[in-house]
């Protein structure tokens, strides 16, 4: 704990100058709510209904969002890196796709699947599939041949051969995908949710705008901030027992 | 005939994905047959139109300048901040857990609380583009700075070479590969962050521009401007590659460079 403080004294030094500020009158807290308001206003929000419901809908977004990218990511990946016409295909697609801003798909998606979650879903879908994708196929793509070719030999289908060879020699590239898909996830459906507001976290900060209630703005801002770094923690700590070698 | 291969790879097998997806949606259209998905035959005129008499160009011209001003106000700020961190020990203890905790924040989604401080205008966008290119700046020149060969810097550290003219004469050439995927990953992401803090905040700007089509039930136009910002972005960034593979042959072709980053 001592250690953890120690590494991230810059972010405490940050909040403590902020605070401060706002204390000491420099910052006028109706344009600049202190840090400690708003961790006070995120715990009782924490116990209020609305905002429990805009969550859990924020996060069923997220997650059925980052199931359908991850896994059919992961699958396209190395299912493209073992197969010869694979890369032909995949390399100039992502070339195309993947420096596109996906956002400006998302009017398209309102117009084709309605203003609920779906659309959402859909965004959150198209930005997190490439950091994914990409993982596994460039992760497949440096596996050791011999690999491949002694379980081949020792006579493994090509089919089992990707999920017992391939995708555990793949998993440290394909969770470092995972890690990034998560986080874009988290920023994106929070934007998509601020850019159609409606329901959810997004739409919450939007409420708070119109409202001018400062401290309100920032509550859902940290929400999700601190949602994606605890996400991506999280995948961290995976990643460290699972490939432990 | 390998420069004729690679051409193709990096030309016309491009070409070749558009013209597929251009094709496939046609397909789609026609077997759907719904106002909200026009075909193409109806979407690309109206896209002809639009950038015919121009009337797209004046929110084009505003996203593009707060764009490179942002570009540029990110470059000054982040490379010399990623290069002294990637140099000096303490700094980067200082600098890195500030970066780690900004990486989750959606930044667009700062737009409303920037606009409480710098109004609606310029400043709150500009500020908000810095803020997201330059993050990614800063990390890839960190990477180069720590990779470069120590030898080289004691050579000039023994001929005499100050910290402040070494930085600039040693560590900053050094470091060029890697400064300038940081830069692809800041145009790739600046251009998001431009467009969606525009849709959240309409006012001016492409991102306005689409929205303000999809409000008015313009079906077709709302399809044609995605297509124009689409291939702005995308020609930035094919741009921005031709020019980096001249400036740095050398450097890797990396396919997957634009991800670690968020708007």
């Amino acid at each position: 704990m001592v250690d953890v403080l120690k590494r991230s004294y810059s972010i405490v030094l940050l909040l403590a100058v902020w605070e401060a500020a706002v204390r000491l009158g420099f910052a006028p807290s109706a344009l600049l709510p202190a840090p400690s308001a708003v961790a006070i206003a995120l715990v009782r929000d924490l116990g209020e209904a609305h905002f429990l419901s805009d969550l859990a809908l924020t996060l069923y977004r997220l997650f059925a969002g980052l199931v359908i990218a991850i896994g059919a990511g992961v699958l396209i990946g190395i299912g493209a890196a073992q197969s010869r016409l694979g890369p032909m295909l995949l390399e100039p697609l992502i070339r195309v796709l993947s420096p596109l801003p996906k956002i400006v798909f998302f009017p398209a998606f309102l117009l084709l699947l309605g203003f609920g979650s779906s659309p959402r879903i859909v965004l959150v879908v198209i930005d997190a599939i490439f950091p994914a994708l990409l993982a596994a196929y460039f992760g497949a793509r440096a596996i050791d041949e011999k690999l491949i070719w002694s379980a081949r030999a020792a006579g493994m289908s090509q089919f089992a051969c990707l999920f017992r060879v391939a995708l555990p020699a793949a998993l440290p590239s394909i969770l470092t995908g995972v890690r990034i898909a998560i986080v874009i996830g988290c920023v994106v459906v929070f934007l998509s949710e601020m850019v159609a507001p409606g329901d959810g976290l997004g739409d919450a900060l939007i409420r708070a705008a119109r409202g001018f209630q400062t401290v309100q703005m920032f509550v859902p801002l940290v929400t999700i901030s601190l949602l994606g770094f605890v996400l991506d923690y999280a995948v961290v700590r995976v990643r460290n027992t699972l490939v432990n070698w | 005939m390998r420069a004729l291969g690679e051409r193709f790879g990096s030309v016309l097998a491009p070409l070749a994905v558009v013209a597929g997806l251009l094709v496939l949606w046609q397909a789609a259209a026609l077997v759907v047959r719904s106002s909200y998905l026009p075909p193409m035959t109806e979407i690309l005129p109206i896209l002809g139109g639009l950038l015919w008499s121009g009337d797209i160009y004046p929110d084009l011209a505003s996203s593009l300048a707060r764009l490179f001003v942002g570009l540029g106000i990110g470059l000054a700020l982040g490379i010399p901040l990623g290069l002294v961190s990637g140099r000096s020990r303490a700094f980067e203890n200082f600098i890195a857990p500030i970066l780690a905790a900004f990486y989750p924040v959606p930044k667009a989604a700062l737009m409303p609380i920037v606009m409480l401080w710098f109004g609606a205008g310029d400043l709150s966008k500009v500020l908000i583009i810095v803020l997201t290119v330059s993050l990614p700046l800063v990390y890839h020149a960190q990477q180069g700075a720590r990779a470069v060969d120590e030898k080289m810097i004691w050579s000039a550290q023994a001929v005499g070479c100050g910290s402040l003219r070494r930085l600039r004469r040693v560590i900053l050439p050094a470091a060029l590969p890697e400064i300038l995927i940081g830069t692809r990953v800041a145009i790739v992401i600046g251009i998001i962050v431009t467009i969606t803090s525009e849709m959240i905040v309409r006012q001016s700007g492409l991102g306005n521009y689409l929205f303000t089509a999809l409000d008015m039930g313009q079906y077709a136009m709302t399809y044609a401007v995605i297509l124009v910002i689409a291939a702005l972005g995308f020609l930035l960034d094919w741009a921005f590659e031709t020019v980096r593979r001249r400036l740095t042959p050398w450097a890797p072709d990396r396919l997957d460079a634009n991800l670690a980053a968020t708007p």
